[in-house]
């Protein structure tokens, strides 16, 4: 009997003993970011002296995450990468710690103004259809073009009324006066709510009912003609694309804070900007650096403003009573 | 082995209500004989059976197996069953399903750790005392009632325990083979010697198979006693109502005449037994058994003679179950096959002063 | 059989450890004003959780929602367990494993398998419904509550399934030899003996389906969301993820109603099968169950079983086997055919971290069930033969962090494991699965050790086997058919968990699972598909093992005769 629980302790805990071995000299990096396993590759491939590991931790999970590590002071992370607005947060809490990075010379001011995060990408938002399935003349020219009733049915976007992104994306669209002023917003907002949208829980899920032919068009981002390829996805030409930016920046208590500092020398060169704009279609902020996909680098790419998690849900419950009449 | 039970206490509690199945029992189960706890169900008989084995914790008393202390409330003392070294038979015959019947009878050997030629030996031994040499290999799924009871015996057996209990082995065999496996178990104790605890509800069985019966009622042990003394002169009413079928008759004890009395019953004087010594002038009750209970055309003898008129005659095979009324009181009695008798006949009923017994109120 | 008091105090110790701990952090977390677990005290989550103007139609939505998966799982589970257990139908076997391969596949897959199949737009069964009969109408929309019925019903029609199994087969005969000798033909013994008898396992098998449905969150999500029907877990969604500071406090202060319904079950649950005696049936007599013969319905049921099968679980196998095969997923064509390869199996065997995921899954998967079974055989023991007041409070807590919505139980066991030295590893995992998942392995053990009669344990003791060989020697053989029934379901849940994994895991202690939701967050279908069909695999491996290993270790054969 004696020998069975000594077994069975050591089975519970030798794995955890095994683990806690491991975990030296190696940059953690928290994000959620599709795909980027070459450029963790490179990274590894040309600084010997580090080994980038990727924590990759859900939007909805990661600032609940990173503030229970923090408060327990069992933070792994080096680097911290996600959203503009998770990171402000996280530098109210003491989180974080200013870093200026060299490699981000080139960037735009609004990008680069703070001393602790630096925003080097843009989600970019844009109207994704099937490309085997809708005519070249039917392809929407503006946003307006959304609320045509020909598209009754054939949408997909994510819950406007949760997901927070596509929240700021719809205000973004009203503050960079898209439709000129807030009643021509309005009646985007009220049409494409007529055409009965089916909603997906966020941008992930929402590009597979476009390739499978199910819906024809959808609010989609632009990076998966490029991780889904070969899948008949294509953008509409509207002029103008909004996103939430992308942003980076250094943990305060950095297990290893030479190799973050290196990692983030490293994200924020050309070369590894490069890697995400070809690889995972990602919009980025280094000059000159553009996705691979057709009429990307001519159409203007503009951020969304920081919404507060008010002012989020207080749209979120607006779009719920607009969308789910 | 002798079994010392002292002052023993069981209390259940179900649906908010208090149920003693054991009421300050004390009992002493002398070593070599076969001893059975008899009474309805609910008395409180297997519970004492389960207490004895360690099924079971009394709340109070003390329990002893030969010398030694086993069970004590107040020393704190628990010996649990497998350290008592007891056999059991179970009513279900609780066959482990999963084994043979090699494995079922070695189990209590192979808990000892045995060398395994030895078990073998033994389990062989054992199987050929209950007549089931050669089914070693038979899966315990695939044996008939009265094997699976014999199987029960024989691992009960095999450790050749000091003390062998049986909780009403015999109530899910059919009445013939019942009746075969009463002889056969009686004759198997008799040759072992061993001091055996039998609970029943079932009168016969007590009667065939005990040296001594202890009757209980309602967690309490009502009377010891061989079985043809519980039978042929109870103490008490309930038991003798109980072991057997009984007439009980109203009255008051009239005279004194050494080991009998003279009784004032419904029925008119009765000369009987009177064991108890019952005083004169006292309320009992007369016992008398339909088996001695005669009936006949003419009158006869001097004792015990009344007329009566027979009520109702049912043919059981070896005899008729007959009810007969003297004046108010219907008795019960059991009449010879052949006899010639009609309902409606008026006949006279008769009964030895020596089979008829007083039992107080 | 054991010092009853000291046993059942140990277990309440232990699994009151696993469970309390998360449980707590999580009640902590729905009394602070921040969002991490501890902070300033108020009630206003549970204000504003439970004042919602649309809270009354998610409840609503929900016991439909779970009730209907619950009777879906187990009036399928009861016809297949039956057909399987108790009738001469040819290529039982095949049946037998197609009733649990629901189990083996990830959720968020079966589900957008059956999306692919039923989608009212180009569903693949509503297309060919709509050319074979000319009509412009779907035969059936899967963005419906009929739908997430249809389709939670079926994921945990396992569940079900290997709680009744066991006991159907485990029935004493001589009950419905019984009722036939009385006149009684087989269908009346079917509903008037058999069913009343197997009452404790069906209702274990509806209220485990149940309390799983209504923390399931990928039905609801993959399914609910696009048809605009919203239960519990996604409701509790939509409160967390709009807004990027996520409040899990408020998520735990609308999950307390789950867990609210979840133990209330369970006492009804126990209320309902209070007399465990009359539900007693494996004694030694008339053990093995005689098959009944179908004779001339042999046929024609078959053929309704095997369609039944097809349909409901192998389709949406092979839609997944399809999608694994194509470079994006597309309806059936003469192009997908020509645009197939094995591209997608090539990149998930060389991907290094799906390789070391599928080590720790199996890892989890073997050890945890193991460990979880272990003690899954204590606790039913004890709730089962010792009926106490003390043992009724052992089953409500094993039963207390499985209750609670998946999304939610997991940041409660972040909560809890930050502040252990164990924060970030496998054994981290290990322990929150089993805490988690304990009711897999309890529910088909107290189901099989109700049907194991005391006097078999009492026999074994007075013959003078200690308390522990007589488990080992008695209690455990006959308990095979539930042991191998929990294992099977903890060991094909811990390989494809999801919910706690995703917040636990960390690199180095990758699982199969949150690989699998990471390539579906990227849309990566075809990859996930094989991941999926990988897991399928390997499951099976397991649950095969299992089944041998029960076998050999029982004369009983129960698990695949």
């Amino acid at each position: 009997m004696k020998k069975m629980v000594v077994l069975l302790l050591g089975l519970i805990l030798l794995p955890g003993l095994l683990s806690t071995a491991l975990a030296a000299d190696k940059v953690n990096l928290y994000a959620n970011i599709t795909a980027i396993e070459p450029i963790m590759a490179d990274f590894n491939a040309g600084q010997s002296a580090q080994e980038g590991i990727y924590t990759r931790i859900s939007t909805s999970k990661y600032l609940a995450t990173v503030l229970t590590e923090f408060s327990a002071g069992k933070l792994q992370a080096d680097v911290l990468q996600g959203p503009l607005p998770i990171l402000q947060m996280l530098k109210e809490k003491g989180v974080l710690t200013p870093y200026k990075s060299s490699s981000a010379s080139g960037y735009p001011d609004w990008a680069t103004g703070d001393d602790t995060i630096i925003q080097f990408g843009i989600e970019y938002v844009a109207p994704i259809y099937n490309k085997e399935l809708v005519k070249p003349e039917d392809v929407p020219k503006t946003y307006m073009d959304l609320t045509d009733p020909k598209w009754y049915d054939k949408l997909v976007m994510p819950d406007p009324a949760s997901h927070a992104t596509t929240i700021s994306w719809l205000i973004g669209l009203k503050e960079a006066k898209i439709f000129g002023d807030d009643a021509g917003w309005m009646k985007f907002v009220k049409g494409l709510a007529a055409n009965k949208p089916m909603f997906v829980k966020s941008f992930g899920p929402s590009p597979a009912p476009i390739e499978s032919g199910e819906k024809l068009i959808g609010i989609s981002m632009p990076k998966y003609i490029i991780t889904k390829a070969p899948a008949p996805l294509d953008w509409a030409r509207v002029d103008t694309l909004l996103g939430t930016t992308r942003a980076m920046a250094l943990a305060a208590k950095a297990p290893n804070p030479n190799g973050g500092k290196a990692f983030i020398d490293y994200w924020l060169s050309a070369q590894a900007m490069q890697l995400l704009a070809d690889k995972v279609g990602e919009y980025v902020l280094t000059p000159g650096v553009f996705p691979p996909i057709d009429g990307v680098d001519k159409v203007k790419v503009i951020p969304i403003r920081q919404l507060s998690d008010e002012e989020i849900r207080h749209w979120g419950d607006e779009f719920q009573k607009i969308f789910y009449q | 082995m002798d079994i010392r039970i002292h002052d023993l206490v069981r209390t259940y509690y179900s649906e908010g209500k208090q149920i003693r199945a054991l009421d300050h029992v004390d009992l002493t189960i002398p070593a070599n004989r076969i001893f059975t706890l008899l009474g309805p169900s609910g008395c409180g008989k297997t519970t004492l059976l389960r207490c004895i084995v360690g099924l079971e914790a009394p709340d109070d008393g003390e329990i002893y197996i030969g010398d030694e202390l086993v069970f004590s409330k107040a020393k704190n003392i628990f010996v649990p069953p497998e350290q008592r070294g007891l056999g059991m038979v179970f009513q279900t015959y609780a066959i482990w399903p999963h084994m043979n019947v090699f494995d079922n009878v070695a189990y209590p050997l192979q808990t000892q750790k045995l060398a395994k030629e030895k078990i073998r030996e033994r389990v062989s031994q054992a199987l050929k005392f209950v007549q089931l040499e050669g089914f070693e290999k038979r899966p315990a799924t695939k044996l008939s009632g009265g094997q699976q009871q014999r199987v029960a015996l024989a691992r009960a057996l095999v450790a050749e325990p000091k003390v062998i209990l049986f909780d009403e082995p015999l109530s899910n065999l059919d009445a013939k083979l019942r009746e075969e496996t009463r002889k056969e178990l009686r004759s198997f104790l008799t040759e072992l010697q061993i001091t055996a605890i039998y609970v029943t509800h079932d009168r016969i069985e007590a009667l065939a198979l005990s040296d001594l019966i202890a009757v209980m009622r309602s967690g309490r042990i009502v009377e010891i006693g061989e079985p043809k003394k519980i039978y042929f002169n109870s103490d008490s009413q309930f038991v003798a109502d109980f072991i057997g079928r009984a007439n009980l008759i109203k009255g008051k004890v009239e005279r004194l005449d050494g080991d009998h009395a003279l009784f004032a019953s419904e029925i008119g004087p009765v000369r009987d037994l009177n064991s108890q010594d019952i005083p004169v002038g006292q309320e009992a009750y007369l016992c008398v058994r339909p088996e001695f209970i005669r009936l006949s055309k003419d009158l006869e003898g001097a004792h015990n003679s009344y007329n009566g008129k027979v009520e109702s005659l049912i043919f059981i095979g070896e005899a008729y179950e007959g009810e007969v009324r003297i004046g108010e009181t219907l008795l019960t009695t059991t009449v010879d096959p052949t006899a010639d008798f009609r309902e409606g006949d008026t006949l006279a009923v008769s009964f030895d002063p020596d089979h008829c017994f007083l039992l107080t109120t | 059989m054991f010092k009853k008091p000291t046993l059942t105090t140990t277990l309440i110790i232990i699994v009151g450890f696993l469970t309390l701990c998360p449980v707590i952090m999580l009640l902590l977390g729905s009394f602070s004003k921040d969002f991490v677990s501890f902070g300033q005290f108020t009630t206003s989550k549970y204000v504003s959780a439970y004042t919602d103007p649309d809270f009354a139609d998610i409840l609503l939505n929900t016991v439909i929602f779970t009730v209907g998966s619950a009777l879906h799982a187990t009036l399928l589970a009861l016809f297949l367990a039956y057909v399987n257990t108790r009738t001469d139908l040819p290529f039982k076997f095949i049946f037998k494993i197609i009733s649990i391969i629901p189990m083996m596949i990830p959720h968020i897959l079966f589900s957008a398998s059956w999306v692919l199949l039923l989608n009212p737009s180009n569903g693949i069964l509503n297309r060919l419904f709509m050319s074979l009969f000319e009509t412009r109408d779907a035969l059936f929309n899967v963005y419906s509550l009929k739908g997430m019925i249809l389709v939670e019903g079926l994921l945990d029609l396992p569940i079900a399934y290997l709680i009744i199994a066991p006991a159907m087969s485990a029935f004493d005969v001589s009950l419905e030899e019984s009722s036939k000798v009385c006149g009684a033909s087989n269908w009346r013994t079917l509903f008037k003996v058999t069913l009343p008898v197997l009452r404790p396992a069906i209702l274990a098998s509806a209220i485990l389906v149940i309390v799983r449905s209504l923390a399931s969150f990928a039905v609801p999500s993959v399914i609910g969301m696009p048809g605009r029907i919203y239960v519990l877990s996604t409701h509790i969604y939509r409160n967390i993820s709009s807004g990027f500071a996520a409040d899990y406090g408020l998520a735990a202060a609308i999950g307390l109603s789950a867990l609210g319904a979840s133990i209330t079950l369970i006492y009804i649950y126990r209320y309902l099968t209070a007399e465990s005696g009359k539900f007693v049936t494996i004694s030694s007599r008339g053990f093995k169950p005689t098959l009944i013969k179908l004779q001339k319905g042999k046929y024609p049921l078959l053929v309704i079983v095997g369609i039944l099968s097809f349909v409901l679980i192998l389709l949406p196998v092979i839609v997944l086997f399809y999608i694994s095969m194509l470079p994006y997923s597309m309806p059936p064509s003469a192009r997908a055919f020509s645009l197939m390869s094995w591209n997608n199996w090539i990149d998930v065997l060389k991907d290094p971290i799906s390789l070391l995921s599928l080590k720790n899954s199996l890892f989890l998967g073997v050890v945890g069930a193991t460990l979880g079974t272990i003690l899954s055989i204590f606790v039913s023991y004890v709730i089962v033969k010792i009926r106490t007041t003390a043992s009724g409070l052992l089953e409500s807590l094993s039963f207390l962090s499985f209750s609670f919505p998946g999304i939610v139980i997991g940041v409660g066991f972040m909560w809890f494991f930050v502040r252990t030295p164990l924060y970030g590893t496998l054994t981290a995992l290990l322990i929150g699965y089993i805490a988690t998942y304990l009711p897999y392995g309890i529910r088909p053990l107290s189901s099989a050790f109700i049907q194991i009669h005391s006097t078999l344990e009492e026999s074994s003791r007075v013959c003078g086997g200690t308390p522990f060989y007589t488990l080992r020697r008695v209690i455990i053989p006959l308990l095979i058919p539930g042991i191998v029934s929990g294992w099977i379901l903890m060991a094909s849940m811990f390989l494809r968990e999801l919910t706690l994994s995703v917040v636990l895991s960390r690199p180095g202690t990758e699982v199969l699972a949150v690989q699998i939701l990471r390539f579906a967050e990227d849309g990566l279908w075809g990859r996930l598909s094989a991941l999926g069909i990988i897991m399928i695999f390997i499951s099976s491996l397991l649950v095969i093992l299992a089944a041998v290993l029960g076998k050999k270790f029982s004369k009983l054969e129960v698990v695949d005769r």
